[in-house]
């Protein structure tokens, strides 16, 4: 069985003394749809700092699809960001300068790809998310749901199996949250990809096929 | 690959459209800098140009006087084999070697000699005649200067045509002078020169050594060279030969190192304006830096490397060096179309009319070079100083980038 994310006593210890993850060890196979619960404090996003590659565990350690990431390698890392594991912020966070396509193949930018083909593979996920009509529009001429949307599709694109997001509906309504899930939900069903989701909204962690909790940095048994 | 670099400038230049009023005002820093640095150097080669055209009209500048070298108590004479060096280099149209002499007239009038040959000296300096004619190859026979001849015709009654004793001084064993008379005939009187041959009392080279009773050693060779600006190469070559010239060259000599000198001085401000404009790109940069941490933060998010970060704020500079160059360019442009517009008739009060002729065309002089230089300035300054801001942007942590804590 190959997981899409598994951690192995992962502890992070900041420099200020504070323990932010101790001996997380959890598995996530290839497809599921994971909710990640606990109250703000508890370390749920240093954990996907960490399984992100932006931040490095003080111990333990992470394999994406089976193969350990290698903190220590700043190539390695980049090449995660870039292949495989794509993020979605609650702030969304869009380059306000480009429009919805250029957003989406941004990170292909970074990859080498021929702009034909980064626009076309933008511009198919941009159909995905059902925003083919938009491409053309600036973040601030799209509503908060259709700029997620946007992200999501950007978190994609890089053909990542893994998406983590980090309270992807946090500034969304209620309606605008659920179709949100439900294009994730999508994408996870029809492309296979792993999911981990921050949420401290129990109503959508139901959406998920299941849920790992963190308290004071330990995953709740 | 070179799409990819096409791919990072467009995302640059969309950065730079959205803050344009910040970027034209950098711009500008930068291209007043570029446009002061052209602008003096353009002036400056102007009026350089100005001056050496000037010295060129007034002066005889293809005659170069090559005397024997003086370097650390050696002196190095001149040979017949250094005449015939000269004689036979490329540029060089005549050469006429030479020795001083002095006599005097009975009343004791000083005659400064020079001993040449007729044809030679004729060919170098291109000697006309007002009265008479030229002296005969081992004749006594003498041509005196338009200025001497006024002199010795006023005070001495001695004309062209007459025969007049020369004293010739020499020395006995025991050092008290001894004075030999020496009649010579008048041939010819030259015309008005301006120069020290009006002094001067010409006469064979083989009747003065007969007179001195001994062969001279040259002091002098006169040189006349095809064109102004092929002087400084023959004068090199002389220099080379251990051998010393002075001529009118050394006008544009003094010139050019006097420009130098203020070049550099002017220089030093127009450098000043250059960093300032410098200062202002690093700033512009790091406030862009600043307020992008969390767009940079996101691009690391999404697979940047550290070197495409570099890249991603290096080509903003590189866009505003380049768009900096070129309005640089054209003020500078301006500058030296006004001056040449306006200034010219104000020198031209102040210096008076004659001076009108002298300033040709222009006074600032804008060079093609100049300009590619006041490109590759703007473009390296500015690289120059968005290398910081670019530096910094990848020090960023993405995840304090991102949640915007820094």
């Amino acid at each position: 069985m190959t997981y899409g994310i598994e951690t192995r006593a992962v502890f992070k210890h900041f420099p200020n003394g504070v323990t932010a993850l101790s001996d997380i060890t959890f598995g996530i196979r290839q497809g599921e749809f994971v909710a990640l619960i606990g109250r703000s404090g508890s370390g749920k996003s240093t954990l996907m700092n960490i399984l992100g590659g932006l931040d490095a565990p003080t111990s333990g350690s992470i394999l994406i699809n089976g193969h350990a990431v290698d903190y220590k390698s700043r190539k390695n890392l980049i090449a995660i960001r870039r292949m495989q594991v794509g993020f979605v912020f609650q702030q969304f966070n869009l380059i306000p300068s480009l429009n919805a396509l250029e957003n989406v193949a941004y990170p292909l930018l970074f990859n080498y790809a021929p702009r034909e083909e980064r626009n076309e593979r933008a511009l198919n996920l941009l159909a995905l998310v059902g925003l083919g009509e938009r491409a053309g529009h600036l973040p601030h001429q799209l509503s908060g749901g259709e700029q997620q949307r946007v992200a999501i599709a950007r978190a994609m694109v890089g053909n990542s199996s893994v998406i983590l997001a980090d309270e992807p509906t946090g500034n969304l309504d209620s309606k605008t949250s659920a179709e949100i899930y439900q294009l994730m939900r999508k994408v996870n069903q029809e492309k296979n990809v792993t999911f981990l989701i921050v949420t401290h909204e129990r109503d959508l962690a139901s959406y998920c096929d299941r849920t790992i909790e963190l308290s004071d940095g330990r995953v709740v048994p | 690959m070179i799409a990819k670099e096409l791919d990072f400038l467009r995302i640059s230049a969309r950065q730079l459209m959205t803050k344009r009023l910040r970027v034209a005002l950098t711009i500008l820093g930068i291209a007043i800098g570029v446009a002061a640095v052209i602008g003096i150097v353009a002036l400056s080669d102007g009026i350089r140009y100005q001056a050496i055209e000037t010295i060129k009209a007034q002066s005889d500048l293809t005659l170069i006087e090559v005397h024997p070298g003086i370097a650390e108590g050696v002196t190095t004479l001149i040979t017949d084999t250094k005449v015939e060096a000269l004689r036979s280099s490329p540029h060089v149209l005549a050469v006429a070697p030479a020795f001083m002499d002095s006599y005097s007239t009975k009343r004791q009038t000083f005659l400064q000699v020079v001993a040449v040959r007729s044809d030679e000296i004729d060919r170098v300096l291109n000697l006309k005649y007002t009265s008479g004619r030229a002296f005969s190859p081992g004749a006594p026979e003498v041509v005196f200067g338009a200025d001497l001849k006024d002199r010795l015709q006023r005070n001495e009654g001695i004309r062209v045509g007459d025969n007049f004793t020369a004293l010739v001084r020499d020395y006995d064993p025991s050092g008290m002078p001894i004075d030999r008379q020496v009649p010579l005939l008048v041939t010819g009187a030259l015309g008005n020169r301006d120069d020290r041959f009006d002094q001067y009392v010409l006469i064979d080279m083989t009747t003065a050594s007969q007179i001195r009773g001994e062969q001279k050693g040259y002091d002098t060779v006169f040189v006349r060279v095809d064109d102004p600006d092929t002087v400084f190469g023959v004068v090199d070559q002389i220099t080379a030969q251990g051998l010393e010239s002075t001529g009118a060259f050394e006008q544009i000599k003094a010139v050019n190192q006097f420009m130098d000198a203020i070049l550099i001085v002017f220089m030093i401000f127009a450098v000043f304006a250059l960093f300032v404009g410098g200062l202002m790109i690093m700033t512009t940069m790091i406030t862009s830096v600043y307020e992008r941490t969390r767009e940079i933060g996101i691009t690391m998010a999404v697979g940047a490397s550290e070197n495409d970060v570099i890249r991603l704020v290096l080509y903003e500079c590189l866009l505003i060096g380049i768009i900096g160059g070129i309005v640089g360019n054209l003020l500078g442009y301006l500058f030296t179309v006004v001056l040449n517009t306006l200034g010219k008739p104000f020198i031209i009060a102040r210096m008076g009319p004659e001076f009108s002729s002298i300033i040709g065309n222009e006074i600032a002089r804008l060079s093609p070079e100049m300009v590619v230089a006041g490109m590759a300035i703007a473009i390296i300054f500015s690289l120059g100083a968005g290398l910081y801001p670019a530096v910094k942007a990848t020090h960023l942590n993405p995840v304090e980038a991102i949640r915007g804590m820094m």
